[in-house]
């Protein structure tokens, strides 16, 4: 008897195993459609297992948020770290680029305009200013020992800065053209009239042209350039433009507002003019943008007085200032 | 020992002064932080010792620009026996009236200066001086009071510049 039974459980083995490999191939990968049993079975479950899987991740979520937050904590960290420290290279690279930009226009100035001028530049940085809001002074990194002296002339790729006024070992000190204390014999380019351009208030960054002869045909917008003539300042260099034009107390003169081609509240590299010989031939002037470019249309090369220029042999008296009169000229090249 | 800390302030302000502060200008205009440190000390230490610091401070100032040395030292002594005398005039723990009083004081010292400026030949429009220089800094100058004052009082009561003499 317990062997039937044997047997009878063998067959019922073998044939739901049968039945199961049947099966296995019927539902093979690749069938075109499923049975009805099964689609049933699957619409009547896909909504609870939907549901299932759900709060499965809210679960999960709810579990693991103690150290999702640590994380959290910790990546938020890390990542505001990182923020900083490339905000900081932005800053530096913007910085960069800033320098790269002015130290760029330098360079082309060296290899342009100061060549075609007959210049020899040093270029210098500007380290500190007067602490005071009357008088319009800087000082320079660059001194005695590297070839700076007394009374030379101090330029921006824009224009005239001013003039060398006293000199240590590594440093040296430059009087504005803002500067009250500033006199700077000028020319009004287009029509070559003299006169002399004085500070106002580095406060109020503009300078005045003054003792221009009445007669003089005086407008907005003319360029002024320094007129050489045996002042301290090379010839040539542009200064600024007329902004308006008056009459002097006296009667005797006209005078003229100019606003300088330099802005002087953000200078930060300067050059002076070390020497001063023939202009260069690579380079001519014409091929400069003004107004360095229009400098010396009326010929002459820096720093020389052609015959009949002169603001002292002219129809008005050019006047220098105790400044310029102690000063001495540009040392010789 | 006093004095020392008050040319040591001094001196970091004419740095300050020299280089960071010529990027916070305000229409060309730099406050004076020097005057900030004579006109407290003077109004609260009484005009003796305000005419002293003042020379001495505005004579280290003379030295490092290097030019017309004694405009600053007679003008900060000026302004410092000046402010001294309000001393026990007015009421010391208002910044308001230090603000008032620095406002004066300023205008005072720059007037001063410009005298002195065209008595050594330094020439400047009376209107350009008043409008673009002196005002506005006077304005400027007064308008840091608040931020320092009390720390300047509590320094002269409990902190380094509490010493009794000069």
């Amino acid at each position: 008897m317990p062997r039937r039974i044997a047997y009878k459980r063998i067959f019922l083995l073998a044939v739901l195993v049968l039945l199961t490999l049947a099966l296995v191939k019927y539902t093979a990968y690749g069938r075109l459609s499923v049975s009805p049993v099964e689609a049933a079975l699957r619409d009547a479950l896909s909504p609870v297992q939907g549901l299932a899987t759900q709060v499965g991740h809210r679960l999960k979520g709810l579990v693991s948020f103690p150290f999702d937050v640590v994380g959290m904590t910790r990546r938020n960290h890390e990542l505001s770290e990182n923020l900083k420290k490339a905000e900081g290279q932005l800053r530096q690279l913007e910085e960069y680029r800033l320098e790269n930009q002015r130290l760029q226009k330098l360079l082309d100035f060296h290899s342009n305009t100061a060549q075609a001028m007959g210049f020899e530049l040093t270029n210098a940085a500007v380290i500190s200013r007067d602490p005071g809001n009357w008088f319009g002074m800087l000082r320079i990194n660059k001194g005695s020992d590297q070839g700076i002296q007394k009374n030379m002339t101090v330029l921006s790729p824009e224009g005239l800065v001013g003039r060398i006024s006293s000199v240590s070992a590594d440093t040296a000190e430059v009087l504005l053209i803002t500067d009250p204390r500033s006199g700077v014999g000028a020319l009004i380019q287009e029509n070559r009239t003299p006169g002399l351009v004085e500070g106002v208030s580095p406060a109020t960054g503009q300078i005045r042209m003054v003792h221009i002869p009445t007669g003089a045909l005086v407008k907005k917008n003319q360029v002024v350039i320094t007129a050489g003539m045996g002042s301290l300042y090379l010839k040539g260099i542009p200064v600024g433009t007329v902004s308006t034009v008056g009459r002097e107390s006296s009667g005797l003169f006209k005078s003229a507002t100019l606003v300088p081609f330099v802005d002087f509240d953000r200078l930060e590299e300067v050059m002076v003019i070390t020497s001063s010989g023939a202009p260069g031939s690579k380079v001519s002037l014409a091929d400069i943008p003004p107004p360095w470019g229009q400098a010396e249309k009326s010929g002459g090369s820096p720093g020389t007085v052609r015959a009949g220029e002169s603001a002292s042999d002219g129809k008005a008296p050019v006047k220098e200032t105790s400044a310029e009169k102690n000063g001495g000229g540009q040392p010789a090249t | 020992m006093r004095l020392m800390v008050l040319l040591i302030f001094s001196f970091v302000a004419l740095l300050l002064q020299s280089s960071t502060f010529n990027s916070f200008q305000i229409w060309g205009i730099k406050p004076d932080l020097v005057l900030l440190i004579i006109v407290f000390n003077a109004f609260l230490r009484g005009h003796r010792e305000g005419a002293f610091a003042g020379f001495c401070v505005g004579l280290l100032q003379d030295i490092i620009t290097g030019s017309y040395i004694g405009l600053n030292a007679l003008t900060y002594m000026a302004v410092g026996y000046l402010v001294g005398m309000t001393q026990s005039k007015l009421y010391k723990d208002s910044s308001l009236i230090m603000m008032f009083l620095m406002l004066a004081a300023s205008l005072v010292e720059q007037f001063l200066k410009y005298l002195l400026m065209s008595y050594t030949g330094v020439l400047i429009s009376p209107l350009v001086a008043l409008i673009r220089v002196m005002i506005p800094t006077a304005i400027y100058t007064a308008l840091l009071v608040p931020l320092l004052y009390k720390k300047f009082q509590h320094s002269n009561q409990n902190g380094w510049l509490s010493g009794r003499d000069v």
